[in-house]
């Protein structure tokens, strides 16, 4: 059986009785000539008490409604029909109410007076549902507004759906202007940043949130202004469609603390590296004037005060309020030892291994000291034949404890020339360093497959990332 | 024998490498800041490399902005630059192409290969 067919076979009156709204059939006297189920229901009324009566006298003239008067005898007689003509009114027996008219004349053939047909669809739920939304909104507009941050509820599109006062302040746009509009079409389009782009795009398809994204900009009237952008995806109960709220957090007085900071840690780090390059120049003179045998001690101690001096440029690059780190620490010694000794033995090769970790100041200058000393003697010692040399910086985590590697493919400890003051010394200071940083020395490797000194030093190397030393 | 111009506005500093530079055979002139470095740049002095400080006291980047009008005046001067600040990209980026740095605190023997390298390129 198709829907034509049902259709044939069932009488109107079945139609009139089904629709969950509620209908009237008035005459040209406003006599109401009958109504269906869903009328008695809603108003509470019966077939005795509606049919033949005025429309404005049922139920004790609680229809007579000045705005339903104004709908059946002004409204009506000019226009076949009328649709979503809204009437408020308080009724005795059922309450305020919201209805939802609509109204059409029907003619039968013959009969020119004819009938009106009233709708009427109680959507007071509907508008108390909707005023109580509209509430919220306010009452959520109210506390968005008092936010301090900028923020923004944007469509999936990348539109902007809301923002608060605070945003409308610092863009200085209103509210229906702000509507619409791309984060991309901000200002002068200078928020169109394609990495910023980017990453909106991610935040709904991928549930991937913004934490920090860092811009900077000139804002009316507020100046060059610094803002930490954070974004996430909110979704509404029962709503399948995603937005996507983005809080402009304004950092621009903590970054101008964090350069002004930085300023003064570089300004510290050239006053200091600056009466290093004196005392390096004290020592110079010193060299021009003294005898032969006092020059590898007096350039040694050179050496040592360049690795001091890496250590300023590594500080003054620390986010970490002055850790050091390891594997760039020796990396710096590396170029370092590699320009000033190896002006001619420039075969030889030092490389670095070390694990991402990072060292408080207070043990950077003894460990780098130590570092400086160990490779110092593999340059002068380990290759006096010539020839292609390694040189191997590494340091790793071994359980609790940190090893320090410094290991050569030279000739080996036995083989090696009986060694003179200055390096005699400088062996001296391999033991003060390794006693300052409570480690212990081993020497290893078969004889004549070069040296390697192995240090284990208690775990004073924090784990790049790691807010606490593990142990001191 | 080589003319080079050093820049530095500290004095010991400046000594101290005129007199080794002077000690490896080469002539100096110097200069401790912009103005005075300049006289000597525009004047017809044949000068083959310029030595410069980075820092200097009343110009953060003096040292760049000396290289930079020099280089102008005398296309083929060899520059080598120095600084006791550290080496970022953004410092990187006001040198001239071409040029060469050594890092404060420099010892005779890294001042004298430097010297040496820039003089032989």
């Amino acid at each position: 059986m198709t829907v034509s067919d049902i259709a044939a076979n069932i009488a109107a009156s079945d139609i009139v009785e089904t629709v969950p709204s509620a209908l009237l059939i008035l005459d040209r006297n406003l006599n109401i000539s009958s109504a269906n189920r869903a009328f008695y229901q809603t108003f509470r009324t019966s077939p005795e008490e509606t049919e033949g009566c005025l429309i404005y006298n049922l139920g004790n003239r609680q229809w007579d409604i000045p705005a339903l008067r104004t709908l059946l005898e002004s409204v009506i007689p000019h226009r076949a029909s009328v649709e979503g003509f809204e009437v408020e009114h308080d009724f005795p027996t059922i309450g305020r109410r919201t209805m939802l008219v609509n109204a059409r004349k029907i003619f039968r053939p013959g009969d020119h007076d004819g009938f009106i047909l009233l709708a009427i669809e109680d959507v007071s739920e509907e508008r108390a549902a909707r005023k109580e939304s509209n509430r919220n909104w306010q009452l959520t507009q109210s506390i968005v507004d008092s936010i301090r941050d900028p923020l923004v509820v944007l469509e999936h599109d990348m539109t902007l759906v809301t923002a608060s006062k605070a945003f409308l302040t610092i863009f200085g746009i209103t509210q229906a202007e702000a509507h619409g509009r791309r984060v991309s079409e901000l200002g002068q389009h200078q928020w169109d940043v394609p990495a910023l782009r980017h990453l909106l795009e991610k935040v709904l398809p991928e549930n991937k949130p913004i934490e920090s994204f860092e811009i900077e900009d000139d804002f009316p009237g507020l100046g060059r202004r610094v803002f930490n952008l954070n974004a996430r995806k909110v979704t509404q109960p029962g709503n399948h469609s995603h937005r996507l709220l983005l809080v402009f957090e304004d950092i621009t007085d903590r970054k101008q603390r964090e350069r002004d900071a930085l300023t003064l840690t570089n300004e510290i780090s050239h006053r200091i590296k600056n009466n290093l390059q004196v005392v390096v120049g004290l020592i110079a003179y010193e060299i021009k004037s003294t005898s032969a045998a006092s020059v590898p001690g007096l350039k040694a101690m050179q050496a040592r005060i360049g690795a001091i001096a890496q250590l300023y440029d590594l500080i003054s690059h620390s986010s970490r309020g002055g850790s050091i780190a390891v594997d760039a620490y020796l990396n710096e010694i590396a170029k370092q030892l590699s320009a000033s000794l190896i002006a001619d033995k420039s075969s030889i090769e030092i490389r670095v291994k070390a694990e991402p970790l990072e060292i408080d100041p207070d043990r950077a200058v003894p460990f780098g000291l130590l570092v400086n000393e160990l490779a110092t003697n593999a340059i002068k010692h380990a290759f006096p034949n010539g020839g292609v040399g390694h040189i191997l910086l590494g340091v790793e985590r071994v359980g609790d404890e940190i090893e320090l590697v410094v290991s050569d493919d030279g000739i080996g400890m036995k083989d090696k020339a009986v060694l003179a003051v200055p390096e005699k010394r400088g062996s001296d200071y391999v033991a003060i360093f390794v006693r300052q940083l409570d480690g212990t020395l081993t020497r290893s490797a078969p004889e004549g497959q070069g040296t390697t000194i192995r240090i284990r030093l208690p775990l004073l190397l924090i784990p790049a990332g790691d807010t606490e030393p593990l142990a001191a | 024998m080589a003319m080079i111009l050093v820049v530095e506005d500290d004095v010991f500093i400046r000594e101290l490498a005129e007199s080794l530079i002077q000690d490896w055979g080469h002539q100096v002139l110097s200069a401790c800041d912009v103005p005075q470095a300049l006289t000597h740049l525009k004047s017809s002095q044949h000068i083959d490399a310029l030595f410069t400080d980075v820092y200097l006291k009343a110009e953060i980047h003096g040292g760049c902005d000396i290289a930079r009008q020099a280089i102008l005046l005398r296309p083929e001067l060899r520059v080598l630059y120095t600084t006791a600040n550290r080496l970022t990209d953004k410092l990187h980026a006001l040198f001239a192409a071409g040029t060469h740095f050594l890092p404060k605190p420099y010892t005779e023997d890294q001042l004298g290969l430097s010297v040496h390298n820039l003089l032989a390129n």
